[in-house]
């Protein structure tokens, strides 16, 4: 067994140390808001916190978290009212939503280490994570808006 | 149609349960009946009830469509509930989960399917009328319970209000009247709500979506989980029509957790307890394909240069796609005639939910339920009803949140869909079938290749004299829906879109179809033919304009006399760009194009790295008019989602298909625009007088002439070949 703490919960899983811990948290625990986009850190859709740090949870070892705390977009704020999210909504960011927990998750840890980005600071550490549906500017818009807000 | 007689005497459970709560029935053209409502799983006698009003003062408005991101699942309910005079905070909005005809789109004849920017657009006065249609038959009803003329209450934010007395009554309690119900009245244009009174219209209403969209909440296919599930990988053939001659699956099921393998009709699913396992399962595979089918000898480099060759070819006929008066004459008459050849290579949907579906069997293998998303309920039933043989009702559907599609998720036969019901018949089980991204790419079905030949006449006062526009590529619409290829063979509206250069005023104009052979799987692509032919149709205007020796603006503006609204748009965009002011270091381009109706003129700035043939874009600006706007922030954000999209394409998108396999496999090879890469947009909504006439796909067309000619502006020279990729740049600038 496996054990590791997700969102501030213990959790505990039997499957290989090797398994991806996107499937873990997706199919096992049902933390389905991490997305699979890609499986090669190419797109960021799956991003979570590490001990706070923005990691890929594609390419990440469920065994190499083990006794770690990991923070999925569910587990964000207790009521799903970071900043972050209100600046998303306040700025409409999302189109078909599917990259957005993995850029909220990456914006988070930005302002985690930098509360007051300029703009090329954001387009350069937001440029990890792919839109498709080209929100790209309004990200920006809402990461500045949140460290103006938060 | 539903007769009335079904409507008029409800059983006495239907009434029971529908006691207080009024059911709308919708046709193609407004309101065609009333009923007191039983709750949704017993509507089978009223199944296009589109608006339900119940005693607790909620409404629930049906959305016909399916959301993709392009935002129309607020959009449609919207328009219904501005005409409703709704409390838009008690409206609640219902997916359509059925392939019922009766909300399906006016403009594709009743077939439900999202795309084509067409839902505003189709649904727009069905979904008014019907409102104002509802509204007069909630103030009638208060009127007679009120024994006052109906001319002297009024409707106001979910409410029937009679000033005179002060009285009020909600529509929940209107609903709950024991009262006959009226006949649906006739509305006129006088009954409907002048623009100028729109409370919702125009005004920016949030999307219902984006909650959910911000905290992980909004389910997608992908997500699904159902108890007793299982989950299936597929290896699908790596060539078009190869069958497996011989499988070797014992590793496979070495798999802990694997169940067993399944044969489909291109390719092969491993099932397995968990996904981990179904797809270790399926690297462990060892199949003996087989080496025989035609496709083996698709090759994307021969195709273009074949194509390029039939485009050129003036001998080998077309269809015609437009024809206005005599193109031929107009040219041989001309001063002088130009000549250009455009190139554009397979693209790449790249939503970012790949393909995924989940199906549970009934366990006699004839009825399912299926959570998919696509953009057509029709053809999702569709696919389910020929997979099972069995009839639409034994199919329950529910039409998943897509993560993008941009037309992916539009073919007549949905193979993921297929997929998922074949494995689950075959295992007895519910099963989740999840395609990874490099299943997606090789296995995509892609925007065609093309090569477009073009030929113009100029006068000797640098008028345009003639216009011939001729487009090799394949019919998308037969491979992706052979059904519908048989109803407009030979027009390939998917193919062609944009072609027919119709907003400019043309007198001799022809623009022909050379179908070429399929050699790729082929489907809509965002913005469909015109990505690439108003990308050779604009960036040749611009060497027009060069030739006759004039400013590209003022050069479009002659052919813009009878369309004032287009020459609003240029002008305006040259001003926003203040395009007459010189840059130092960087081009400007401007392109004039659209979908459908809908008119788009752009303006990109383009720098380059001449060392390395680099393009970037760090500006571009828009002037849009879509004629009515119902949202204008989601307007400006679906056209500059369209901008990115299309420059993306024009800079770095680029599939290659050798001995039949697709070459490309995840992000690392097929790239799309990032946040760094992304120009400062600017884009001006003109709100004309028009309907409604779309905005999903109208920021793309525009885009890759407008950096082509940015291009020659900054260097003299031209880029006729998409993408604009650095070895291309390089050698244009040699």
């Amino acid at each position: 067994m496996i054990d590791f703490i997700v969102n501030g919960t213990t959790a505990s899983t039997d499957v290989a140390p090797d398994t991806a811990l996107l499937w873990v948290l997706r199919e096992h625990l049902g933390l389905t808001g991490t997305k699979y986009g890609c499986g090669a850190g190419m797109c960021g859709a799956c991003t979570v916190h590490v001990d706070g740090a923005p990691t890929y949870a594609c390419l990440t070892a469920v065994g190499d978290v083990a006794g770690r705390a990991v923070t999925t977009i569910e587990g964000l704020t207790a009521g799903g009212g970071h900043p972050l999210q209100r600046a998303w909504i306040g700025e409409q960011v999302p189109q078909c939503g599917y990259c957005q927990s993995g850029q909220i998750m990456r914006a988070a840890a930005l302002l985690a280490e930098n509360p007051a980005p300029t703009r090329d600071e954001i387009r350069d550490y937001m440029s990890a994570n792919l839109c498709r549906c080209g929100t790209y500017n309004r990200i920006v818009r809402a990461v500045q808006r949140a460290a103006r807000e938060a | 149609m539903p007769r009335d007689s079904e409507f008029a005497a409800p059983t006495r459970r239907q009434f029971l349960a529908g006691a207080g709560a009024l059911t709308f029935l919708v046709g193609g053209d407004g309101l065609i009946g009333v009923a007191r409502a039983a709750p949704p799983d017993e509507m089978a006698f009223a199944p296009n009830a589109w608006l339900r009003i119940t005693a607790d003062d909620v409404i629930t408005i049906v959305f016909p469509s399916t959301e993709m991101g392009q935002g129309s699942s607020t959009a449609l309910p919207l328009i219904l509930a501005e005409e409703l005079h709704a409390d838009w905070s008690r409206v609640r909005i219902e997916q359509l989960d059925s392939d019922d005809r009766a909300f399906g789109n006016p403009m594709f004849g009743g077939v439900l399917y999202t795309a084509g920017s067409t839902g505003v657009y189709g649904y727009f006065d069905t979904l008014r009328k019907s409102g104002a249609q509802a509204r007069q038959m909630l103030k009638q009803l208060a009127a007679t319970h009120w024994s006052v003329d109906i001319g002297s209450v009024t409707a106001v934010k979910s409410s029937v209000v009679h000033p005179v007395s002060g009285r009020r009554l909600s529509y929940g309690q209107i609903a709950a009247l024991p009262l006959d119900l009226p006949a649906v009245p006739e509305v006129g244009a006088r009954d409907l709500t002048p623009r100028h009174a729109y409370r919702f219209i125009g005004r920016d209403v949030r999307r219902r979506d984006v909650p959910a969209k911000s905290d992980g909440g909004e389910r997608y296919a992908i997500d699904v989980r159902v108890p007793g599930m299982v989950y299936a990988a597929v290896l699908r053939a790596p060539v078009e029509g190869e069958t497996p001659l011989n499988i070797d699956d014992a590793a496979t099921r070495g798999v802990p957790g694997v169940l067993r393998t399944v044969v489909l009709p291109d390719g092969l699913a491993v099932v397995a307890e968990r996904l981990e396992a179904a797809l270790a399962g399926r690297e462990r595979l060892n199949v003996a394909w087989s080496a025989a089918a035609p496709a083996r000898a698709f090759d994307s480099d021969a195709d273009l240069a074949a194509y390029a060759e039939a485009a050129a070819d003036l001998d080998r006929a077309g269809t015609t796609w437009r024809a206005e008066g005599d193109a031929d004459a107009a040219l041989a008459g001309a001063d002088r005639v130009l000549t250009a050849d455009y190139r554009s290579d397979y693209a790449y949907h790249a939503q970012m939910e790949p393909m995924a579906a989940v199906a549970s069997v009934d366990a006699d293998g004839r009825g399912a339920e299926v959570w998919a998303g696509t953009q057509t309920q029709t053809w999702t039933m569709r696919t389910a009803t020929d997979v099972l043989d069995t009839t639409p009702d034994r199919v329950r559907l529910h039409m998943m949140t897509m993560g993008g599609s941009f037309g992916r998720r539009t073919a007549l036969t949905q193979e993921y869909v297929r997929d998922a019901l074949l494995t689950s018949k075959a295992v007895g089980r519910p099963v989740k079938v999840v395609w990874t991204r490099e299943d997606d790419i090789r296995h995509g079905w892609f925007r065609p290749a093309a090569a477009q030949h073009l030929r113009a006449g100029l006068t000797a006062d640098g008028r345009l004299a003639g216009w011939h526009h001729r487009v090799a590529t394949p019919s998308v619409i037969a491979y992706f829906n052979p059904l519908r290829w048989e109803q407009v063979d030979p027009s390939d509206i998917i193919s062609m879109r944009g072609a027919e250069s119709k907003f400019y005023a043309i007198d001799d104009l022809l623009a022909e179809h050379v179908i070429t052979e399929r050699h790729a799987r082929l489907a809509p692509w965002r913005a469909i033919g015109a990505s690439y032919t108003s990308f050779a149709a604009e960036a040749f205007m611009d060497e027009l304009a060069t030739a006759a020796g004039q400013d590209p603006i003022a050069f479009r503006h002659r052919l813009l006399g009878h369309n004032p609204r287009g020459r609003r748009l240029l002008d305006k965009v040259a001003d926003m760009a203040a395009w007459s002011r010189p840059r130092d270091g960087t081009g400007l381009g401007v392109a004039f194009a659209g979908y459908g109706d809908s008119m788009a003129a752009g303006i990109a700035e383009v720098a380059l790295d001449r060392d390395s043939g680099r393009i970037s874009v760090p500006r571009f600006w828009a002037a849009v008019d879509a004629g009515l706007i119902v949202s204008p922030d989601n307007t400006d954000a679906q056209v500059e989602g369209g901008i990115v999209y299309g420059l993306s394409s024009a800079l770095t998108e680029r599939i290659t298909i050798a001995a039949g396999e697709v070459e490309q496999s995840n992000f690392y090879d097929y790239e799309i625009m990032r946040a760094n890469e992304v120009p400062e947009i600017e884009i001006h909504i003109e709100v004309s007088d028009g309907p409604p006439t779309g905005v999903g796909e109208l920021g793309t067309p525009m885009t890759a002439a407008a950096v082509a000619n940015a291009f020659h502006a900054l260097t003299g020279r031209r880029l006729r070949h998409m993408p604009f990729t650095p070895d291309r740049v390089l050698a244009a600038l040699a």
